[in-house]
């Protein structure tokens, strides 16, 4: 992961309400080697059963409303991360799978209607500072809601026991 | 001559005068059966070529492995075979919920004296309990009986195994037959088939008759039985309209041995990981610590066995970091245990009812355990991995010792808690 | 400067700060739960990140073992063994093993849920405890490890939607029916990292188990948290488990409201979310008559023992039998509620009818236990979810009130209780 939040990278788009039994599938939970969990990314997503063959490393998946909404599952953030994806943009996050993003330091950005601007495929250029996003291969651009605040100083920190250190080691 | 139980009912099914150890009939069970593996089964059935299973009235299909299904793949494999026994019209069929088949086949009156029964399931000798004549068969020998009704069957030697002396307090069937079974060794009946007698198998219930059968299994036996008695037609009254022939042994057969035990000294019985003939008397083993005791299956799931545990665990709290499974052998023997208040003083001390079915017993579900555990079980085997994991271990004894254990969370002697 | 809404004063409370809709606050945790999905990677993530380092407070911190209980493979009892060793290593006494229930209904029963608290474990549906007016919220394995660690927590204060509700219903309408129609009537889009407030006489009179049940599908809202004021009956409930006198924590007056919404019950029929979202709402008599191969009565939205009495009165009502193609699974949510139903003469009605009562916990609606689903069964449930897929792939699921769900597997279609 890039930690200054700026991103080249494929686009893969998928629709609204996916939930974290597609994102990760609850037979799956007893899991807890995170290489293992990457092994069943998005397999429930119709269309994206062979995501994890074809996913190539900087990738970025679009979605839209409500992405991750269901489970507190954090496998759903972790197979993302361990498959390499760069970033999650979706025009809304249900508000789990967006802490756990947070808490892992894996990029997140909502952007409105982000789905009717990408197709499966395009090159995106994103800077998370900003909410800047460029589609290389249509030649536009759109902005969503830019990375700041406390999300950004934990993230900033690769997520929050990078934040905790200096705390947690204060304690000692 | 004299003739031994088995060659008297394969005699009969084969329309013979007698018929010898060793000697080959071909005969017409009048049950056939099957569980979960039936859609395996009805997959030989169609690769033979057949279409439709020559005797459906035979068929008796109960869903107990894995119920109610925990993996799609066992969802799909039920589906399967509900669409197999409606396309077959088969009627005698029990779907998930009803309990485990060697329970079951009784309480619905398919198990009778004089019957010959075969199943696709070792536990099958079971039903010798009753009187009959009952053959655990693989997956391919019960396709083969569905598509022509038939099948052929050697003629067994006997064992003729007479239980003496008194029962002392803590004691039961399954330390009797726990004991034969590390006398004689895991192998010591192969291919046999044990008749039980004597005054402590006249003495003893259906259910405990039942435990006897159900392990001789474990000594490699082809078929266990208790000859039909008073207690026996009582037990199968209201149960079936069918008719039906007891057939008893002759008092001058031939056996292959005889073998004589006098239980007045014997203790409760523990058999160790991971073969049911190491056995010892349980206060060789008392205090290993157990993590998982299971009372249930087959073998020890009936109400007898829950009433005694409650005895043990009425008003007390099992120990802490242990868990209790109960598993009724099937949805009467649970609903009796409502009725009595057994199942409400069982939950009060801790344990974990679970729906009639073949549980943890296989692995399958429902009390997997996990790396070096150790699980103390009233069932019928002990091999490692038998309940899904490889690095743990499972200790076998009665539903007194395992209430008993539950309570110190260590292997525990039952005669200290009655 | 307006007043504060209930979760505004609530993060003021714990955390020391005037926590205002917007803020971040680090606010002060009573309880973080793990549940045996999630428990053994928060183990991991704890052990990783700080090695043997005493937790804050082990006092304050909860095992639920919910999710596979008894464990269904290897993995999970491995899971569970972990937890359990963490227990015993980090001298946590609340570990509530396999044979407890549903989690939260659990710390509900043990008096660990106060109003006004703020607790955080690994379940989605945490916020049910909203029920009571507790903050409670589902977090990721490594948000519950920090709190192990700090005792403390970030959190982005959300705005409140005041929802207060109007009118009369009468039975078979239900707490659910009251959920399902809000769920169907709400912009999702808006609700979303919301609190919700509930107000008006149809929630004033709801009881408990009818407040749990909206309450718990907040999160299929998509909002954070539903807060329900707690009535003097419930406060004296928990105040008699938990040892002492609580309070309700109550919004100032003059609280900000991101929006307040009205909605009219009058005359609410029982509804029923249809594949494959929970708010693809439609009244129960459009879809009557949809074919049904499984019903499952239980969950942490609808597994109280006030559900399963509707249900069973149903199902009494209606003949005692469910229809011979369906399968009926019922999940009480804890032992409390087992006790409870096994005294009440309810088990014997389901087991009678054909039902498989399964041990407290999640059952089903976890997936992996208790009938899992095949390729284009159907089932109804009274459960919180029903996602695409979710219990077993090519299967389709309905969301209904229990009473419903008992009349639809009496009648094997989708039905109105008669």
């Amino acid at each position: 992961m890039s930690k200054e939040f700026v991103f080249r990278g494929r686009a893969w788009v998928v629709g609204d309400d996916i939930d974290t039994d597609m994102i990760y599938h609850g037979s799956y939970l007893p899991l807890t080697d995170p290489k293992e969990m990457a092994k069943h990314a998005l397999e429930y997503v119709p269309g994206m059963e062979d995501f994890v063959e074809r996913v190539q490393p900087g990738d970025i998946l679009v979605t839209g409303k409500n992405f991750g909404c269901g489970s507190s599952r954090e496998h759903a953030v972790i197979t993302l991360q361990y498959n390499d994806v760069a970033a999650v943009i979706a025009e809304s996050f249900s508000r789990i799978f967006y802490r756990n993003a947070v808490n892992l330091g894996f990029p997140i950005l909502e952007v409105p209607d982000i789905t009717e601007e990408v197709e499966t495929g395009d090159e995106l250029e994103i800077d998370a500072n900003t909410g800047r996003i460029r589609n290389v291969t249509k030649g536009i651009e759109v902005r969503g809601t830019s990375l700041s605040g406390l999300e950004k100083e934990i993230m900033t920190a690769g997520g929050l026991f990078g934040y905790l250190k200096a705390e947690l080691q204060a304690e000692e | 001559m004299g003739q031994t139980f088995a060659q008297k009912i394969l005699a009969r099914k084969a329309g013979l005068e007698e018929v010898e150890p060793g000697q080959i009939v071909t005969v017409q069970p009048d049950k056939l059966l099957t569980h979960d593996n039936t859609a395996a089964i009805a997959k030989i059935f169609r690769e033979i070529g057949v279409e439709r299973v020559a005797r459906p009235e035979i068929n008796v299909i109960v869903l107990d492995h894995v119920v109610p299904a925990a993996t799609e793949g066992h969802a799909t494999n039920h589906q399967q075979i509900r669409r197999f026994v409606e396309e077959q019209g088969i009627t005698h069929f029990y779907d998930v919920g009803e309990g485990i088949c060697h329970q079951v086949l009784p309480e619905k009156g398919h198990a009778l004296p004089g019957y010959l029964i075969v199943g696709s399931d070792s536990h099958t000798p079971t039903h010798g309990a009753f009187g009959a004549f009952a053959a655990g068969i693989g997956r391919t020998e019960a396709a083969s009986v569905m598509a022509t009704g038939e099948i052929w069957l050697m003629v067994p030697h006997s064992f003729r195994v007479v239980v003496k002396g008194g029962l002392p307090k803590g004691v039961y069937s399954k330390d009797i037959v726990l004991y034969i079974i590390g006398d004689l060794g895991a192998d010591g009946a192969d291919y046999r088939s044990v008749e039980f007698a004597g005054p402590v198998v006249e003495e003893m219930s259906i259910a405990s008759r039942m435990v006897l059968c159900n392990m001789a299994a474990e000594m490699g036996a082809k078929a266990g039985v208790v000859e039909p008695d008073e207690k026996t037609r009582s037990w199968l009254t209201g149960r079936t309209s069918a008719d039906f022939q007891e057939v008893f042994a002759d008092p001058d057969a031939t056996y292959e041995r005889v073998i004589e035990y006098d239980v007045t000294e014997l203790d409760p019985q523990v058999a160790r990981p991971h073969t049911v003939d190491n056995m010892v008397p349980i206060t060789e083993v008392a205090g290993i610590r157990i993590d998982q005791a299971f009372i249930g299956t087959c073998t020890n799931g009936r109400l007898e066995d829950f009433r005694v545990a409650a005895r043990i665990l009425r008003g007390r709290r099992i120990a802490p970091n242990t868990r209790l499974l109960i598993l009724p052998a099937s949805r009467e023997v649970l609903l009796a245990a409502l009725a009595d208040g057994i199942i409400a003083d069982l939950v009060t001390a801790g344990a974990v009812v679970l729906n009639p079915g073949c549980g943890p017993c296989l692995g399958a579900h429902q009390g997997v355990m996990a790396p070096g555990e150790v699980t103390l079980s009233t069932a019928n085997r002990n091999f490692k991995g038998r309940m899904g994991c490889k690095e743990a271990e499972i200790y076998l004894a009665s539903p007194a010792a395992v209430a008993a254990s539950a309570l110190t969370g260590e292997i525990a002697d039952p005669r200290e808690f009655l | 400067m307006s007043g504060k809404t209930i979760i505004e004063k609530i993060l003021s409370e714990h955390s020391g700060a005037d926590a205002r809709a917007g803020d971040r606050v680090w606010a002060d945790l009573d309880l973080a739960v793990v549940r045996d999905f999630g428990g053994p990677n928060v183990v991991l993530e704890y052990e990783k990140q700080l090695g043997d380092k005493p937790v804050w407070d082990p006092q304050k911190i909860a095992m639920t073992f919910d999710y596979q209980a008894p464990a269904k493979v290897v993995l999970v009892a491995n899971n569970q063994r972990a937890c359990r060793q963490f227990a015993v290593k980090h001298g946590v006494p609340h570990v509530f093993d396999v044979n407890a229930g549903i989690g939260q209904h659990v710390l509900l029963e043990h008096g660990m849920v106060l109003p006004g608290g703020v607790i955080i474990g690994t379940d989605s549906h945490m916020n049910l405890l909203g029920a009571v007016g507790s903050f409670s919220t589902g977090m990721g394995t490594t948000d519950v490890a920090a709190g192990w660690a700090t005792g403390r927590l970030w959190f982005r204060v959300p705005e409140t939607i005041k929802i207060t509700f109007k009118g009369e219903y009468d039975y078979p309408a239900s707490a659910k029916d009251l959920t399902l129609f809000l769920l169907s009537k709400i912009d999702k889009s808006k609700t979303i990292y919301k609190s919700l407030e509930f107000y008006g006489q149809p929630i004033d009179s709801l009881s408990l188990a009818g407040r749990l049940t909206l309450a718990s599908m907040v999160t299929e809202m998509e909002g954070k948290i539903g807060f329900i004021t707690p009535n003097q009956s419930i406060l004296d409930w928990i105040g008699e488990r938990a040892g002492r006198s609580v309070e309700a924590v109550l919004p100032d007056e003059d609280a900000a409201y991101k929006e307040e919404w009205e909605f009219d019950v009058s005359g609410l029929e029982p509804l029923i979310a249809c594949p494959d979202n929970p708010d693809n709402v439609k009244p129960v008599r459009e879809v009557a008559g949809t074919r049904v191969d499984e019903v499952f009565i239980g969950s942490c939205t609808n597994g109280r023992f006030e559900d399963l009495k509707v249900a069973a009165e149903v199902l009494q009502g209606m003949g005692g039998k469910v229809a011979p193609h369906v399968r009926l699974v019922v999940t009480p949510a804890t032992t409390e509620v087992a006790m409870e139903a096994v005294e009440a003469g309810l088990y014997e009605t389901f087991i009678k009818a054909g039902a498989m009562v399964t041990n407290q916990g999640c059952s089903l609606c976890t997936i992996g236990h208790h009938g899992v689903l095949a390729e284009g069964d159907v089932l109804v449930s009274t459960g919180n979810r029903n996602f695409r897929g979710k219990l077993g792939k090519g299967s389709q699921a309905y969301l209904a009130g229990p009473a419903v769900a008992a009349a639809t597997a009496v009648k094997g279609e989708i039905s109105l209780p008669e």
